[in-house]
């Protein structure tokens, strides 16, 4: 082996210990080491936000559906009602979990807020047009409109 | 420098150990720093990796036939570029191929996720790890590139078959897309590992997937168009185990990639795309085997060693490791909703797995058939082109009329009757086409004729979707730009037409013809004559080369040469194929010369016209094209994710 070549894996073979060491050398004692993971009430909020993702997209497909001839009238009155009851229903219960909101140290980066409401793939939301045929049978007055902020996942 | 690039592999696989233990027990553990020093053992593994690969690279272009390898796999004759391509010619440099993009792979995708998803990262960065460290050792300790000898005055040159631009391509593609189906199964497993089963790692890895998926797919045209033009038999898909051995994972993962959408829109279907994720995975493992192993016999056997063994048991523990994980892993797992209808879009994506998972079933068994006869009967029995060719119809063609049918379907559930009158005009267009291609003749090959029906179906389909999509949005644009995964997986879908289209066409509506020609003598096929003229030698200095050149007259008016090539180093001849491509019709000419006999001048030539074949060349583009749409960055969903994740924020 030559010298140069032992000196250059020597030298790699250092800067790997170095980088590896890394986190340790530029903090040697730390007040807090634990991994930043989810806490119960973080996980429990993930699984709602996810829950109420699902029920939007739904329902922006489903108008979108709509619009597209896919699905008739009669079929969008009739999903369209236990949708949004189960987007309002999502939305209740990630405001119920404000807990949340304490502790949560993901190091988020800083994003541009959205500009204004998404429009929605054929914009006009109005199922007005085809209003529901009953108020949802839980509650004794019809369900607030969710706001429909960012739709869900879209395929 | 050979030893610079032995200590580079060192400390890759030390690096690897590294991620592999401190991240398991940082994340068992839940040491912050220490699963930052894991993640930094990756992100070093990759740099040490490139360092080795930029030694073996160097000694490439340099010819230093002191490297081992650089000796057995090039030559002073041998251009640039060939020379490069050496680098994954050979059974270690691709070895070294896969773990540098692994590493690279793996550190970029922990790197963009390390702030988002840091619980997750911290057991995605051990089992990258160990993936790592699976190929460093093999690299290290059973089959180095750094091996060094003394230097012969010339090195045995490369393959022949090799010496194409398309193998400067074609096998870093495939290396891209095994590869990258690691990443998906790293986060896969480190969801389970972690007990975070919510769908982040499917957000994170959504891309990453994708991204395979494209390299695997196209590569696999490239190597198709590599055998159409260089092997020159003809053809361009041999059912090859090898070549099977890259179309099972992409199988796989497409399967993936549709039934991943049910779990993000209906929160089903987990256990399932857990499976697919390990599947695809295993599958591209089991690939690299079938290439590196030898154990069945193909075009690709020239890199044959014992390396095979090793793959073997990389393949059964981490197949073993991502059963038990799923297993244990199963009440996390458990849907919450359940399909609604038989009749709806979720239903049709599942029919679409079925068929998809089944034809890649089907082609391991076909491929694994040799290596179980062997092994329990004592003589190796091959399947041939028709069991496959079979399968291929009874789950391709059902599979082309699905990709027409579910985009029309609605979500959860639809009416018979609304499905009626959406199929309206896609079925009127497919069977008005199908009339008139039986009207003209095209009813010689049933599925000929089924396949081109079916793909004006999903063709008639796309469009009717995307007219209907623009008048409910207003623009083409803003529709497409809405929903960049719908309308660039629409594109995807017509390049699928389009190769179904060529294949079809190149299969069932070919002609050929063979005969035995002497100067001055003409052969006719499909409405050209080949007048066989004489046979001439253009220089090569790599190769003594023998043409045969024809005169065609009828539907196109030239000259076409076809023989072969002598390689002096290495001693091993090479058939060069004649082809007139007629980009009109879509057609290609393709003339064969075998046996040419110089002292007589005699020639056996084989003429085939393939119809409609450069389609699928045309749909690699297409292809491309779609995954670049479906892949392009989109604002909102970035924010979206961070909304999700950093709910403090928003």
């Amino acid at each position: 082996m030559s010298t140069f070549a032992l000196a250059l894996g020597v030298a790699l073979a250092a800067a790997a210990v170095v980088l590896v060491a890394l986190p340790f050398l530029r903090e040697p004692i730390a007040d807090d080491d634990r991994l930043d993971a989810p806490t119960p009430e973080q996980s429990l909020h993930l699984s709602l936000v996810e829950e109420r993702d699902r029920a939007l997209a739904a329902l922006k497909e489903l108008e979108f559906d709509h619009r597209t001839g896919k699905v008739g009238d009669e079929d969008y009155r009739g999903v369209v009602g236990p949708l949004r009851r189960q987007a309002a229903a999502a939305l209740r219960a990630i405001d119920r979990t404000p807990s949340y909101r304490d502790g949560m140290s993901f190091q988020a980066p800083e994003i541009t807020p959205e500009p204004g409401p998404a429009p929605d793939e054929g914009t006009p939301p109005s199922p007005a047009i085809v209003p529901e045929p009953s108020p949802p049978p839980d509650e004794a007055t019809p369900p607030v409109q969710p706001q429909i902020p960012e739709p869900g996942p879209q395929e | 420098m050979a030893e610079l690039g032995r200590a580079a592999l060192v400390v890759s696989l030390g690096l690897s150990v590294y991620a592999l233990v401190a991240g398991a027990v940082a994340a068992v553990q839940n040491r912050r720093r220490l699963a930052g020093s894991a993640r930094n053992a990756l992100f070093t593994a990759f740099a040490s990796t490139f360092i080795a690969a930029a030694v073996l690279a160097i000694a490439l272009v340099r010819h230093d036939f002191s490297f081992t390898y650089v000796a057995s796999h090039t030559n002073r004759t041998l251009p640039t570029a060939y020379a490069l391509s050496a680098f994954w010619g050979g059974q270690e440099g691709s070895l070294l191929l896969w773990l540098l993009v692994l590493t690279g792979y793996g550190a970029l995708a922990v790197a963009v996720n390390r702030r988002l998803l840091r619980d997750l990262v911290a057991w995605v960065v051990p089992v990258l790890g160990g993936i790592a460290t699976f190929f460093a050792f093999v690299l290290v300790a059973v089959a180095s590139p750094f091996d060094t000898q003394t230097a012969p005055v010339d090195g045995a040159g490369l393959t022949p078959s090799l010496q194409n631009p398309y193998m400067v391509a074609h096998p870093p593609m495939l290396y891209l897309g095994y590869v990258g189906l690691s990443i998906p199964f790293a986060f896969a497993a480190g969801a389970m590992l972690s007990g975070r089963t919510d769908e982040r790692w499917i957000v994170a890895t959504r891309r990453w997937t994708l991204v395979a998926w494209t390299f695997l797919g196209f590569g696999q045209l490239l190597g198709a168009h590599w055998a159409y033009v260089e092997v020159g038999w003809g053809g361009y898909y041999a059912w090859d185990p090898v070549e099977n051995a890259a179309l099972m994972p992409w199988l796989a993962a497409t399967a993936f990639l549709h039934s991943v959408m049910i779990q993000e829109r209906k929160g089903m279907l987990k256990v399932w795309n857990m499976v697919l994720v390990a599947l695809a995975f295993e599958l591209s493992v089991f690939g690299t085997f079938l290439t590196r192993s030898g154990v069945v016999n193909s075009i690709h056997s020239f890199a044959k060693s014992p390396i095979g063994s090793w793959f073997l048991a990389f393949v059964v523990i981490s197949s073993l490791f991502s059963v038990a994980l799923i297993l244990w892993r199963l009440p996390l797992l458990k849907a919450r909703t359940k399909l609604e209808s038989a009749l709806s879009r979720e239903a049709a994506f599942l029919y679409n797995n079925l068929l998809l998972v089944a034809l890649a079933l089907t082609i391991l068994w076909g491929v694994m058939f040799p290596i179980l006869t062997e092994l329990f009967k004592g003589e190796s029995r091959t399947i041939g082109r028709p069991y496959y060719d079979f399968f291929l119809r009874s789950f391709g063609l059902p599979l082309l009329l699905l990709m027409g049918i579910g985009p029309l379907i609605a979500w959860r559930k639809a009416s018979a009757r609304q499905l009626v009158r959406t199929l309206v005009w896609p079925t009127g267009t497919a069977l008005l086409v199908g009339a008139l291609l039986l009207y003209s003749g095209a009813g010689s090959s049933t599925p000929g004729l089924v396949a081109y029906t079916f793909s004006a179906f999903v063709l008639a389909t796309i469009v009717v979707e995307v007219v209907r999509g623009t008048r409910a949005t207003g623009s083409l644009s803003k529709l497409v730009s809405r929903n960049r995964r719908r309308y660039g997986g629409y594109i995807v879908h017509a390049a699928i037409v389009l190769l179904a289209i060529g294949i079809a066409g190149s299969s069932a509506y070919s002609s050929s013809r063979e005969q035995r020609l002497v100067p001055g003598q003409t052969m006719h096929l499909a409405g050209y004559a080949l007048t066989y003229q004489r046979i001439v030698h253009p220089y090569n200095p790599n190769a003594y080369e023998t043409r045969a050149v024809l005169d065609v007259t009828g539907r196109w008016h030239g000259t076409i040469m076809s023989g072969d090539n002598q390689y002096r180093n290495p001693p091993e001849p090479s058939r060069e194929v004649g082809i007139k491509t007629d980009w009109l019709r879509g057609e290609d000419l393709y003339v064969i010369a075998d046996d040419v006999n110089v002292k007589t001048g005699v020639v056996y030539v084989k003429v085939l016209v393939k119809p409609l074949v450069n389609l699928i060349w045309i749909a690699g583009l297409v292809f491309l094209l779609g995954s670049a749409v479906a892949l392009w960055p989109d604002a909102r969903e970035q924010r979206r994710l961070v909304t999700r994740l950093a709910p403090a924020r928003a």
